[in-house]
């Protein structure tokens, strides 16, 4: 719907008698109105035809020959002729050109991505070798651990395992002399040390025994001599296998020892 | 005191068919298919001048430099300047004529517009508004057409028409669009020749030109 205020616009502008603020305005509000612009349309030709109202006077013949002389053909009919052989190596160039380019821009590209993947690589490689060292050192340290272990059980096994005796002095004279007597059962030895025992003549010997139910008499365990200090470490192993030990015993015997203890006993330990 | 309204109507005098050498009026429906078929001729000589058709301005300066001559010359009183402007818009319309489209309009709006632009700045160019409108209004000096090959039965049609057709306008609006068209007066500049407020001015200018519109056969 047209307003009467529209068509006085329309008619002002269609006369060209809209100016500055005034003409945008109506012209902005033209551009959104279907119906304003026909109207507009229709008063513009209706306002040139007020052209042909002059007294019609023909324009002197010099004015189209100054007019064709200033208006040289124009170039739009070159475009008809076109020279496709003249410009195709042209464009294969062009199109090689961009190709080369295209190509140049792909491999550039891809270097660089596998450069990056090359760097990437590197860096877990080196985050593996490191990880990798961790554990391998970890993995160390847990052996040396499991090694400490077992050697602390191995020796507390040991120990629960040997028979350890204090042989105590039977002899008036010799009340100070002291002895220790330990024994392995599956290696079926043992280790005796003994202190302050007095020295004995050449044709004399301690003997050790080991007294074991099994047996109806001492087993055998070697006969030894005290040095001057009535000191000796002695290693023994007995003339027969050992089960259980109910006690060790020190007699003193004639040089050699004897297969039964006969003389006195020195050293008893339980 | 300046009275615009009584010669304002001299040129009005060309539509009424009075001499003896002026053709015989078409019947309407004549008239309408003629102007149609002028308005496509001229559209198709502005395409075949985009496309390069060294002898389309040629053929559409013998078709349109008369009417577009004497719109120029009514607001410029000026024969030099007057050809300089029918110069300067037939390039224009060369330059341009790839940009024109038939929905906005005819060949002959287009250019008609053009003309009584460049005629316009002219005008006021020269700094001589006062005295150009002096002369304009009402001192139209009534020159009889020369019928030359160019000259069609249409446009003698259309121009008589369009002359019998302001005549049918109240005296003010007739006025008021004349100074407007010719003058190229501002609103104020014509509410002040013709002595009344600017708001009247405005209406008569509006009620002519709608009235001129119904008056006038269908537009090509």
């Amino acid at each position: 719907m047209i307003t009467e205020r529209q068509e006085e616009q329309a008619a002002l502008h269609a006369l060209g008698l809209l100016e500055g603020a005034e003409r945008s305005a109506f012209e902005h509000e033209l551009a959104g109105d279907a119906e304003l612009r026909a109207l507009v349309a229709s008063l513009g030709e209706t306002s040139a035809a007020l052209a042909l109202t002059a007294p019609q006077i023909v324009p002197p013949a010099a004015l189209k020959d100054r007019l064709l002389a200033a208006a040289p053909p124009r170039a739009a009919a070159a475009l008809v002729e076109f020279p496709l052989a003249r410009y195709a190596p042209w464009a294969v160039a062009a199109c090689a050109t961009f190709a080369a380019l295209w190509f140049g821009f792909q491999t550039f590209r891809l270097r660089a991505e596998n450069q990056s993947i090359r760097t990437e690589r590197d860096l877990a490689e080196i985050a593996y070798k490191m990880t990798q060292g961790q554990l391998k050192e970890r993995s160390l340290l847990t052996e040396n651990m499991i090694n400490r272990l077992g050697n602390q059980l191995k020796r507390q096994e040991d120990l629960s395992r040997m028979k350890v005796t204090a042989l105590a002095s039977l002899l008036g004279n010799s009340k100070e002399a002291q002895a220790i007597a330990v024994w392995d059962p599956d290696l079926q030895s043992g280790l005796l040390t003994v202190d302050k025992l007095p020295a004995l003549a050449d044709n004399q010997d301690y003997q050790l025994w080991v007294v074991d139910p099994a047996y109806q008499n001492p087993v055998n365990g070697g006969v030894f001599k005290v040095g001057a200090d009535g000191h000796t470490a002695l290693v023994f192993k007995t003339d027969q296998p050992i089960g259980k030990i109910a006690a060790f015993a020190v007699s003193l015997e004639k040089k050699g020892g004897v297969p039964k203890a006969e003389g006195p006993l020195v050293l008893l330990g339980k | 005191m300046y009275f615009v309204s009584a010669p304002l109507f001299r040129p009005l005098a060309f539509a009424i068919p009075r001499s003896p050498r002026r053709p015989a009026r078409m019947t309407p429906a004549a008239a309408t298919s003629e102007r149609d078929e002028q308005a496509r001729v001229h559209a198709a000589l502005l395409r075949a001048m985009t496309s390069g058709d060294k002898s389309a301005l040629g053929r559409l300066y013998d078709l349109l430099a008369k009417p577009l001559y004497s719109l120029a010359y009514r607001v410029l009183h000026d024969h030099p300047e007057a050809q300089d402007v029918v110069h300067e818009v037939f390039l224009q319309m060369r330059d341009k004529a790839g940009l024109y489209e038939t929905n906005r309009g005819t060949v002959f709006s287009w250019a008609a517009t053009l003309t009584r632009n460049r005629a316009i700045d002219r005008v006021r160019m020269r700094k001589r508004r006062a005295e150009i409108i002096a002369e304009s209004a009402p001192e139209i000096r009534e020159e009889t057409p020369a019928a030359t090959g160019a000259d069609t039965l249409a446009w003698q049609e259309k121009s008589g028409a369009v002359r019998a057709a302001l005549t049918q306008l109240a005296p003010d609006q007739q006025a008021a669009i004349e100074l407007a068209f010719f003058g190229g007066l501002t609103q104020q500049e014509i509410a002040a020749r013709l002595n009344a407020p600017l708001g009247t001015v405005k209406a008569r200018i509006r009620r002519g030109l709608l009235k001129l519109r119904e008056t006038l056969p269908a537009q090509p």
